[in-house]
């Protein structure tokens, strides 16, 4: 390989990497949902779109930085959870998660058409002076919003860890995924940590919106694309596992990128598909998981 | 899924009354429909299509208990190959010329059959909520293929040819596509009928409701799965085909996203699962709620999905016809 080739390479893994670092927050959240509730949230990407709407509202509004506006996001993106799991997701009770599906479904249709109505289907961004810089590094051209980016999902991510082994809540958190009866036997308030754990995806969906819309253009139906990347990201790490969607998300920005760049950029979307099929067939588990029940 | 919610056990006596006087009100107003709404014929074909879809889905869903969130794949299997064989410039030389449509439907279906089979095969080793979203998967691969391959006629689909007429009927007159759309939804209502009665049928309800039980009674359920994902997928494809003649020309997004496929299961689920005439009941309402909301809310229609879909789960995991049936029974086993 020449050196053109290898810097190409370079460039590309570059920008697999940091896009995967958003896909492993997407991920993660909904990853968190699944293994304490066994519910696979259809709304993960609309709720993406509401944390890219009210970045995109308060620049409106106020001017606010961009980044800002995490402080905004990030606190309702955990109450609509909260609230969605304790007073809508709860009351379906034992009906299991093929009626919890369906539910996600039917209030990610409903977010997705109020940003519609609200906001109107005009891709809309935001101008921020820094949105197209990017700084050199050996010949690699790096995205300072994608930086930021991924810095952000690092950190986040590193807080649930210290949240979720270093805390009291934490090990509730991980008791009610283990056994929720137990748990609830030892005193833990399951449906209150369900309530915090459905908060806290929905939060980290946000949160990702807010990191994107620097990057991307805002439309309501958005969200659809990423409820997909979620779940592939989800099914390659193995459903419910957090590391194995930190892993996963990467492995999709990567492969993704590659695709694009030495296959064809019409097909990017169909690369992370394709992988998330083959590991549905082939280990179902997920790329680091163990195994799952067979028929 | 390994468990569904409480569903209407079927009870293996004969029609009840209800049933039959609720068969008889449908048909009724399907059969008089054209009659008394000639000018809306638009919304009669395209609500009975979507009928007939949600009862193919319902085969799958319904009985054996299996979400799919895909169904649209075979929707769009069914419609790009009836088109793309009826156009001359766009037929495969080996075929020497345009197929019929109704041989172009046909083939259609065995397309759609084989590809259930495959990803069937597959998909129904595994539990859990691997099905559903191998379903979104393979209808999202689907679609990006037709957005990007020249055979499909790319983001800007395809253009329906002149067709042959059908014992001299015109198939691009409404009132033909109407006949030929209660075609549609008689036979699937037939096939659910009959399957319902049959030993397939019992052994899908079994699976749906325990699958380990049914396994100890010698039920081989990832294959029972398989065999009503073929009939149900043969059926969408039917149905797809029917809907292409239907919009004369459609691309990629009409056929092939995510919210076609929602837009069956919901009809089906709306109305109420593992029931013959709850699709068909959960196909008009939704179509005439959809149709009443694109005025209000123009593109956003969809919000009424999204509540309808919400209310039903909390409070008819049944549909529409489970509330009917509890109204009767009072609080069945239901919470």
């Amino acid at each position: 390989m020449d050196q053109a080739a290898v810097t190409a390479l370079l460039q590309t893994l570059a920008q697999g990497l940091l896009t995967g670092g958003l896909y492993a927050l997407i991920g993660t959240g909904l990853s968190l949902i699944f293994g304490v509730m066994r519910v696979i949230n259809f709304a993960h990407g609309d709720f993406l779109a509401i944390g890219m709407f009210i970045t995109l509202a308060l620049f409106r509004a106020f001017n606010l930085d961009p980044y800002l506006s995490l402080l905004v996001a990030a606190p309702v993106g955990f109450a609509l959870g909260f609230v969605i799991q304790r007073f809508v997701l709860a009351r379906l009770g034992d009906r299991l998660s093929e009626g919890s599906m369906l539910a996600t479904l039917g209030i990610g249709l409903i977010v997705s058409n109020t940003l519609l109505l609200t906001f109107g289907a005009q891709p809309q961004n935001i101008n921020v002076p820094y949105a197209t810089n990017t700084f050199q590094l050996g010949g690699v051209q790096v995205s300072i919003p994608l930086l930021i980016a991924g810095l952000g999902t690092a950190l986040a991510i590193a807080g649930l860890n210290l949240l979720l082994y270093r805390t009291e809540l934490g090990r509730a958190i991980r008791a009610t995924a283990q056994n929720p009866l137990g748990a609830e036997l030892q005193g833990v308030k399951t449906t209150n940590i369900q309530a915090i754990v459905f908060g806290l995806g929905v939060a980290f969906a946000a949160i990702a919106g807010v990191l994107l819309m620097p990057l991307l253009y805002a439309f309501p139906t958005v969200g659809e694309n990423y409820t997909t990347k979620a779940f592939i990201v989800t099914v390659l790490g193995g459903l419910g596992n957090l590391p194995g969607a930190i892993a996963g998300g990467l492995v999709l920005g990567v492969v993704e990128s590659l695709g694009a760049f030495y296959i064809s950029n019409n097909y990017r979307d169909a690369y992370g598909l394709v992988a998330f099929l083959l590991v549905l067939l082939l280990r179902p588990e997920g790329l680091f998981g163990r195994t799952v029940k067979r028929v | 899924m390994t468990v569904t919610a409480p569903l209407p056990a079927a009870r293996p006596r004969a029609l009840t009354f209800g049933n039959v006087w609720l068969s008889l009100a449908l048909l009724a107003v399907m059969l008089l429909y054209p009659f008394v709404f000639g000018k809306a014929l638009n919304f009669g074909v395209s609500t009975l299509v979507f009928a007939g879809l949600a009862m193919s889905w319902n085969i799958l869903g319904g009985w054996a208990g299996q979400l799919s969130l895909g169904h649209a794949a075979f929707v769009g299997v069914g419609a790009y190959t009836m088109t793309l064989l009826a156009t001359p410039e766009r037929v495969p030389a080996f075929l020497g010329g345009p197929v019929a449509p109704w041989w172009g439907a046909l083939i259609g279906m065995g397309l759609a059959v084989l590809l259930a089979a495959v990803w069937g095969a597959l998909t129904f080793r595994l539990r859990g909520s691997y099905f559903v979203l191998s379903s979104i998967a393979v209808a999202l691969v689907l679609r990006l293929v037709a957005i990007n391959e020249e055979f499909t006629g790319g983001s800007e689909g395809l253009f329906m040819p002149e067709l042959p007429t059908l014992f001299g009927l015109d198939l691009f007159d409404r009132r033909v596509e109407y006949g030929l759309a209660l075609a549609f939804v008689a036979l699937t209502l037939l096939v659910t009928h009959l399957l319902r009665r049959s030993r397939l049928g019992y052994a899908l309800q079994a699976v749906r409701e325990d699958e380990d039980g049914a396994r100890a009674l010698g039920i081989d359920p990832a294959r029972m799965k398989l065999v009503a994902f073929m009939l149900s997928a043969a059926l969408t494809a039917l149905g797809g085909s029917l809907y292409a003649v239907y919009l004369q020309a459609f691309e990629p997004h009409t056929l092939l996203e995510l919210p076609v496929s929602v837009q069956i299961a919901l009809m089906a689920i709306i109305g109420g699962r593992a029931s013959i005439q709850g699709p068909v009941i959960g196909a008009l309402l939704l179509a005439t709620f959809g149709e009443v909301f694109r005025t209000v809310f123009a593109s956003a229609n969809l919000l009424i999905y999204g509540v309808l879909i919400l209310a039903v789960t909390l409070f008819a995991p049944n549909g529409v016809l489970g509330l009917f049936r509890r109204g009767g029974r009072k609080l069945g086993t239901a919470r």
